[in-house]
């Protein structure tokens, strides 16, 4: 994997790359299908995979940086920023501003849902709007809010954050939500694709979860770091995460995790992992470094296959499209790639 | 990622009233060609004219790593986090905490958190104090004996509302404090910027590089206040592995208590100097380079805290010394 002359060879025969010149902050793929980044100097850049050598848009969103960003309800982008906006680009880089959320507040955490929800996090409150942009309702947690994760369905909305996560419908009346109680800061959170389980990343270098159906507590420790992603597999059968020197992958099937020991993928460089995203149908896991390398690795075989060689600083954006063809990546640096995987 | 890329933050601290957000505004208003992001919170008293000011909730979590007394700010774990994406920008962090914070969590953040710790490094905690007004604070509140305690740069404002001896008894009793942190005096908290920023006061290779300056007669004089200084020499080299055990043993069973502890020694057979210091239970410690010639050899250990026991302090600190 040291040698980047192949380690690149994804990236060079079957991608591009730019250098965007600001930290890549968050990625996704637009329902529509297009490849939006948001990056810290504000604005949101758009790339079309079908047209990948072409010009990225650039659209000037937020006047500070881009906090959080996720693709929006029908298209384009959905990005919240220091500046105290949730802002959404459209799929041509036009920019509105949906909401004005609080001078010398941050848009910590956006998320949105097929269903035309949207979630927006400032401090410890969750706004939820509409497809429309009209705001339905704010939650109110005890402490900042840390992570946000809608689940598969958009009925749910889950936010994670001191001593816990709270756990909310969202088409309820009234609004109190099952609290899932455990002592210290939460801050990633993911709901598993059947809506079973509710993970969190702590503080503590550890993983925290819960089994809706009976509150069962799952402890995953171990890390050397902090995680910051958190990626179930298309059929919620793993878990990828970051924040090992490998790419920590824990069993939710059989009884697990409670009990079972993760797999662990592509170690043994001393380098850690600092992005995760699992492909939308296969068990596989796309992982970023913090030296700037990206993988492929099957979880079955454990099979690794490079997409881009180390050096343009640690990746902290990493994402696939729906139908799995397209992965992209950006690094702290500002460098940002694009590949395509599809069959040939 | 290397020491040279970590920026450097200041922490503003002191009690409602004594001048805080005056000096946060004379630092950045002042032509140095420096940009500062500025944390504050939410019950400041002044506006503040930046570019760059995040406003802070001050939410104090417990971190659960078997240390009682660890507490770190979980707001500004995430707010540095979210300043690092908009690095290079500016040049500098100042977090100005509320009159009644506790200056511990907002230390220890940048000891316990590594993703703080990789990207920013604490430069200096300031403490403004009303020259009139400290010694009644002191009397009724314990934040503020804490703001001293943990200061690196005491600034000594509104200098025009008291006589010469008034602001000398003042200074005692900040000195019965804290022995080690620099008093500016000064009206209207006009310091020059330097005096207040970059003074890498949690460098290793400054520590108790100034002479911490303990009152004469200190053994005897009643305190108006819980929190003490103690401090201790020795000549006999060190054993390292008496003094790890002694002070893992201290810091586990007193660190509620230990606000902040420094110290340089002189290990037995090693030519170089070891600077340690701990907030609470949070140590660090390091070489910092050679022995220098003429260098009297003297280990000597500095504590701030409340209910030191001297006698039994001073006998640990004798005990890590090397036999023969």
């Amino acid at each position: 994997m040291s040698d980047s002359d192949t380690a690149d060879f994804l990236l060079d025969a079957r991608g591009t790359s730019r250098d965007l010149g600001a930290y890549v902050v968050g990625l996704s793929f637009s329902r529509e299908g297009r490849l939006g980044l948001g990056l810290g100097d504000g604005t949101v850049r758009i790339a079309d995979p079908r047209d990948p050598q072409g010009d990225w848009i650039t659209a000037a969103a937020h006047d500070g940086a881009v906090l959080s960003f996720c693709a929006d309800a029908a298209d384009g982008f959905l990005s919240g920023g220091d500046d105290g906006r949730l802002v959404r680009t459209a799929p041509d880089g036009a920019v509105t501003e949906l909401a004005q959320l609080g001078t010398m507040k941050w848009v910590e955490q956006v998320a949105a849902h097929d269903s035309g929800l949207r979630a927006a996090s400032v401090g410890k409150q969750l706004h939820l709007f509409d497809a429309k942009g009209a705001k339905l309702k704010t939650l109110v947690h005890p402490s900042s809010v840390g992570g946000i994760a809608f689940d598969a369905k958009g009925k749910r909305v889950a936010a994670s954050h001191y001593n816990g996560a709270s756990l909310w419908f969202v088409g309820s009346k009234e609004d109190k939500p099952r609290l899932l109680e455990w002592k210290g800061s939460h801050a990633a959170i993911a709901i598993s694709p059947d809506g079973t389980h509710v993970v969190t990343a702590m503080q503590e270098n550890a993983l925290h979860g819960w089994r809706l159906a009976d509150g069962q507590h799952m402890r995953m420790s171990g890390y050397p770091s902090k995680t910051h992603f958190l990626s179930f597999t298309g059929r919620g059968r793993w878990l990828a995460t970051s924040g090992a020197d490998s790419v920590v992958v824990w069993p939710f099937f059989g009884g697990g995790p409670m009990g079972k020991a993760p797999t662990e993928l592509a170690g043994g460089d001393g380098v850690l992992c600092s992005a995760v995203a699992c492909h939308p149908q296969h068990e596989v896991v796309a992982a970023g470094f913090a030296d700037g390398l990206v993988l492929l690795a099957e979880i079955g075989s454990g099979k690794v296959v490079p997409v881009a060689a180390p050096g343009h600083g640690s990746i902290t954006a990493l994402g696939w499209n729906a139908g799995g063809t397209h992965l992209a990546f950006g690094t702290e640096q500002g460098f940002a790639g694009l590949v395509d995987l599809s069959k040939r | 990622m290397s020491e040279t890329t970590q920026i450097p933050v200041t922490v503003l601290t002191g009690y409602l009233g004594a001048g805080k957000t005056t000096l946060l505004n004379r630092i950045l208003s002042e032509n140095h060609g420096k940009k500062f992001a500025v944390v504050i919170n939410e019950f400041g008293e002044l506006g503040v004219d930046n570019d760059l000011v995040v406003d802070a909730d001050e939410e104090v979590f417990e971190m659960n790593n078997g240390c009682i007394c660890c507490t770190v700010r979980g707001d500004l774990i995430r707010i540095i986090g979210g300043l690092m994406k908009r690095r290079g920008k500016f040049d500098g962090i100042i977090v100005e905490t509320t009159g009644l914070a506790d200056p511990a969590p907002v230390a220890q953040t940048f000891f316990a958190d590594e993703d703080v710790k990789r990207a920013t490094r604490l430069d200096a905690i300031v403490t403004v104090v009303d020259a009139k007004n400290l010694p009644a604070r002191l009397k009724d509140s314990k934040e503020a004996e804490e703001q001293i305690a943990f200061a690196d740069i005491i600034l000594l404002n509104k200098m025009d509302l008291v006589t010469e001896d008034e602001a000398a008894e003042v200074e005692r009793k900040i000195r019965a404090i804290n022995p080690w942190a620099e008093i500016r005096r000064s009206t209207k908290s006009a310091v020059p910027i330097d005096a207040v920023i970059g003074r890498e006061a949690f460098d290793l290779k400054r520590i108790l590089e100034r002479e911490p300056e303990f009152l004469s007669g200190e053994d005897d004089h009643e305190h108006d206040s819980e929190v003490m200084s103690v401090s201790f020499e020795v000549s006999k080299p060190v054993d390292p592995e008496k003094f790890n055990a002694w002070m893992t043993q201290l810091l586990a069973s007193k660190g509620q208590d230990l606000l902040r502890t420094k110290g340089i020694l002189y290990y037995a057979n090693d030519d170089r100097r070891f600077a340690f210091q701990a907030v609470h239970m949070i140590a660090d410690g390091d070489f910092i380079g050679p022995v220098r010639d003429g260098d009297p050899h003297k280990s000597k250990i500095v504590f701030i805290g409340r209910d030191l026991n001297r006698p039994q302090l001073r006998r640990g600190f004798e005990g890590c010394q090397a036999e023969g």
